[in-house]
């Protein structure tokens, strides 16, 4: 985190709401972060399309485009690219959308500064740790499994599939504690980042997902195995 | 809430009523098949005289077919009153979810202005500004408060109390110019023309929000520089108020439904997405309420909209008015 912090993190904000963005903006660049505006989905894509940026935080209700569309464009261009959705609708199939298009976290307006500034810091740690384990080692391959770190892109025999960028991370959580116990607690800490609004229980089931990618019989896993009342381990 | 709960006793009625008759055919026939075919083959030919005596009644033939078509128009009734409580509930669902939207803007806008100064060491001129940004945000909230009660008093059908006398140019022009300085419009962007001549009987802050919507929608709705036109006219017993801008204008299609309840225009090319769908149907009602008209027209998409106003021109009587007369200037 440290070396990274030396180069000026880059936020775009996307938020139509004039005296919240101006707000927002003010914020973030008291804490150091360059922002970009944008305030509607074309502008958005316009500036995401033109620029590097280190992390999205993002509308729903917006014009030309709504921030599920700005999302699914984002994680087709940049599938690790962090997003954080903000808005005033409180549904869970909004949220359970958001969240399937690839936003990696979810606000509701309204909502607490010192909450979002924390869930931005989290999600920008997460990031560059994961840059670094990536640079490291982009391609792992385990059993017939091969997964690019890098785009995110796994082949399991001759099927070739595409992760979600926290299955990415809980997988590489997972393979750098290879052989060690990984505990519910643990994974949400790291991946998560202990986001209140998470449970356990989606611990399990983006479990229960790694294995229909990478397990040849789900039900009976040979790589990401349970341990009873502890967690998981990676295996090979 | 109260139509909702009118139309869903409505319903329940028609569909007793449904009921009720479908059972009086059932027992009919019944005793229709009994009477002729059971006794007619049963008993034979020992009773044939009575038989041919007492059947076959015309009465419970036509009788049956009669309730019969009560029953299916009762059906089609129920259908099409169920249709539009189904269509109801996804605009007032939709109602919803956008008045929580507008709602919770302002509300999270006045909330982070209100920690940032709590948590942080803010210039005092920039607090000058978040002050001045919170106010308008609260404002928003007052008129978004002040426009459902409103719904809520015309659903029950109040009227207004405060119908004066105003001459009609100058009391309009001076509501515009008012509703523009709020929206922080600049009064060269809007411009006035025609004379009316004429006094009219308003009742004034209706009247306001009635322009305020129109402003709002013209600058929510347009990509180029805001332009309004406001032009006055008069005929034998109507003034007319043409309020045009140079905005997106309203596809043909929705030219009719922009004034109902709830409505609202999804489409990809528009600036704004925020409203309640309650701006025009205020406006209607309110114009309906001065026993005025209110139309819209537009040449389609990109090409501007106009609202064309007529409100009934007031001319005193002797003793039996008691407004006062009026003058603003």
């Amino acid at each position: 985190m440290s070396s990274e912090s030396m180069i000026e993190t880059s936020i775009l904000l996307v938020e139509d709401e004039e005296n919240l963005a101006h707000g927002l903006e003010y914020n973030l660049t008291e804490e150091g972060y360059k922002v970009s505006l944008a305030r509607d989905g074309r502008e958005a894509l316009k500036l995401f399309d033109e620029n590097e940026f280190d992390l999205i935080v993002l509308d729903i209700m917006l014009p030309y485009f709504n921030g599920f569309e700005i999302a699914k464009h984002i994680r087709e261009k940049h599938p690790q690219m962090p997003i954080l959705m903000l808005t005033a609708r409180t549904q869970v199939e909004d949220r359970v959308k958001g969240l399937e298009l690839g936003a990696d976290d979810y606000l509701t307006k309204p909502f607490h500064l010192k909450e979002l500034l924390l869930r931005i810091k989290g999600m920008l740690k997460r990031k560059s740790w994961y840059q670094k384990v990536v640079i490291e080692n982009p391609v792992y391959k385990f059993g017939n499994n091969e997964i690019n770190f890098e785009n995110l892109k796994c082949t399991k025999g001759k099927k070739d599939f595409q992760l979600t960028s926290y299955e990415a991370m809980i997988m590489k959580y997972l393979i750098e504690n290879k052989d060690k116990v990984v505990t519910r607690k643990e994974l949400l800490e790291n991946v998560w980042n202990m986001n209140p609004d998470i449970e356990t229980r989606t611990v399990d089931n983006f479990i229960v997902r790694l294995r229909k990618h990478f397990e040849d019989d789900p039900s009976d896993p040979k790589f990401i195995v349970s341990v009873r009342s502890a967690g998981y381990m990676f295996q090979v | 809430m109260l139509r909702r709960r009118h139309s869903f006793a409505y319903n329940l009625i028609i569909f007793i009523l449904a009921q009720l008759v479908w059972l009086a055919v059932l027992l009919l026939w019944i005793y229709w098949y009994v009477s002729n075919n059971i006794i007619f083959e049963q008993v034979g030919e020992k009773v044939a005289p009575q038989i041919v005596y007492d059947a076959p009644s015309v009465f419970p033939f036509v009788g049956g077919i009669v309730l019969l078509t009560g029953l299916s128009v009762s059906l089609v009734l129920i259908f099409r009153h169920l249709n539009i409580q189904i269509k109801l509930n996804a605009l007032y669902d939709n109602f919803i979810a956008n008045v929580t939207h507008e709602l919770k803007s302002p509300l999270s806008s006045i909330q982070l202005y209100l920690e940032t100064l709590n948590s942080r060491d803010v210039p005092e001129e920039k607090k000058k500004e978040f002050y001045g940004l919170m106010m308008r945000d609260a404002e928003r909230l007052k008129n978004l408060v002040n426009s459902i009660l409103e719904i809520a008093s015309m659903d029950k059908k109040k009227s207004y109390r405060d119908f004066e006398v105003y001459k009609a140019d100058e009391t309009i022009k001076k509501i515009i110019l008012e509703s523009a300085e709020q929206f922080q419009l600049n009064a060269d962007s809007i411009k006035f023309s025609g004379d009316a001549g004429c006094d009219i009987l308003l009742d004034r802050s209706s009247i306001k929000t009635v322009f305020d919507n129109l402003v709002d929608n013209s600058i929510k709705y347009s990509i180029n520089p805001l332009k309004i036109t406001v032009r006055f006219k008069r005929n034998a017993k109507k003034a007319e108020i043409e309020f045009s801008d140079n905005g997106i204008g309203i596809p043909n299609d929705q030219i009719k439904k922009i004034f109902q309840k709830f409505h609202r225009i999804y489409d990809k090319d528009i600036p704004n997405v925020k409203g309640t769908g309650l701006g025009l149907y205020v406006v209607r009602e309110i114009i309906k309420n001065h026993k005025g008209k209110i139309a819209a027209i537009s040449e389609g998409k990109g090409k501007g909209s106009i609202f064309k106003i007529e409100l009934p021109i007031y001319v005193a009587k002797d003793k039996s008015t008691k407004e006062k007369k009026k003058d603003l200037k």
